[in-house]
């Protein structure tokens, strides 16, 4: 008797936090590959410890690239960051509606400080510093 | 060989807190562990308590934590310890009954939430005997089909030892033995199930499931496997 394979199945499954998280947490992981090893390579390795001066760092500035580039580095950074900690504090907080406002508070501050950050950021004038 | 046996005891009706005993034998090197508890069973104190059923690591009875980590008590020799100085206490993370007996009941109902039983309401096959299957169809959970429900892997997780109500890598890996499982029909409402903040999110890959399990079931391979199909929505 022949038997032949069944075709593979499709299912529903329905969106939720925790699975978006889990995936946000693998994405910025992988972004953050290159963005923090490049930010290492660059000012290690390429520039220079006592080569980082504040001319250096104004002309690094002065480049809407690098300003975007930080921008993204500090964002999936601190959100890779803030994601484990949710993660730390799901262990100790078993509470549900306890653990959703933990939650919103880390979330906000992610976002206040990103927001803060990437302001800061495009804000450098270098011709301001000379 | 010469060796230090220091075993957990703890009665609820006599005790205030736990304690361990010590128990000093001359033992084989080739002794198992259970081995052991049964000596002390045997010749010192029978009142010690412990799970136990074949003894030959089928049944799963006799998890327990063995000089800091999850084994059968049944699989594990004195001499792969590696010193003479052995500590036995109860699995982590389930409440003491007594001694190294745990209460196993929280274990199994996230076991039974994850539906471990085939389901298919389908008509029988025309000739009204079996379903078949290929042999690439069962080879997909060949290595899930190994659990023996022995709660080594799931008292072994931390995310288990924070919080009870986390399914656990061995109700996973039962719900990953149906799911794949080209005749079953319920891998939507399995992975549903799965799909919580309880369920397979939970799993911070820690690999000590994998590390503990007397089977050898690739246990967080089968979680990310499960993870893959709750995300691409294809088994």
């Amino acid at each position: 008797m022949s038997v032949t394979a069944k075709e593979p199945e499709k299912i529903r499954i329905q969106k939720n936090f925790d699975q978006i998280a889990w995936m946000a947490m693998r994405y910025s992981g992988v972004l953050l590959i290159p963005l923090a090893f490049g930010h290492m390579i660059l000012q290690d390795v390429v520039v220079g410890v006592h080569q980082i001066t504040t001319d250096y760092a104004v002309e690094r500035m002065a480049t809407l690239g690098w300003k975007l580039y930080d921008i993204f580095l500090l964002a999936f950074a601190f959100g890779h960051g803030m994601n484990g900690v949710r993660q730390v504090f799901r262990d100790y907080i078993h509470n549900p509606r306890s653990f959703r406002i933990v939650s919103s508070i880390l979330f906000v501050v992610w976002l206040v400080i990103s927001v803060i950050g990437a302001i800061t950021l495009l804000a450098i004038n270098p011709a301001m510093g000379r | 060989m010469q060796i230090k046996l220091r075993v957990f005891r703890f009665d609820p009706e006599k005790d205030q807190k736990p304690r361990f005993d010590t128990f000093f034998m001359d033992v084989d090197p080739n002794d198992r562990v259970l081995d052991l508890l049964e000596y002390v069973k045997a010749d010192f104190d029978s009142s010690l308590a412990l799970r136990r059923s074949c003894a030959h690591g089928i049944c799963g009875s006799d998890a327990m934590r063995i000089n800091g980590r999850n084994y059968l008590a049944c699989k594990v020799l004195v001499k792969n310890l590696h010193s003479d100085q052995i500590t036995v206490e109860p699995l982590l993370g389930l409440r003491v009954i007594k001694d190294l007996i745990v209460d196993m009941e929280p274990f199994f109902e996230n076991y039974r939430s994850v539906l471990p039983y085939l389901i298919n309401d389908e008509a029988l096959p025309e000739d009204g005997k079996e379903r078949l299957q290929t042999p690439e169809e069962r080879d997909r959970f060949e290595d899930t089909t190994k659990c023996i429900l022995c709660a080594a892997c799931t008292t072994s997780c931390p995310s288990f030892w924070s919080d009870e109500r986390y399914v656990g890598p061995a109700a996973i890996v039962n719900a990953h033995r149906f799911i794949f499982d080209s005749r079953d029909r319920a891998a939507e409402r399995r992975l549903n199930i799965l799909n919580q903040q309880i369920g397979v999110w939970r799993c911070r890959t820690a690999f000590n499931c994998t590390e503990a399990c007397p089977r050898e079931i690739h246990i967080t391979t089968a979680i990310a496997e499960v993870k893959q199909a709750i995300l691409s929505g294809k088994v």
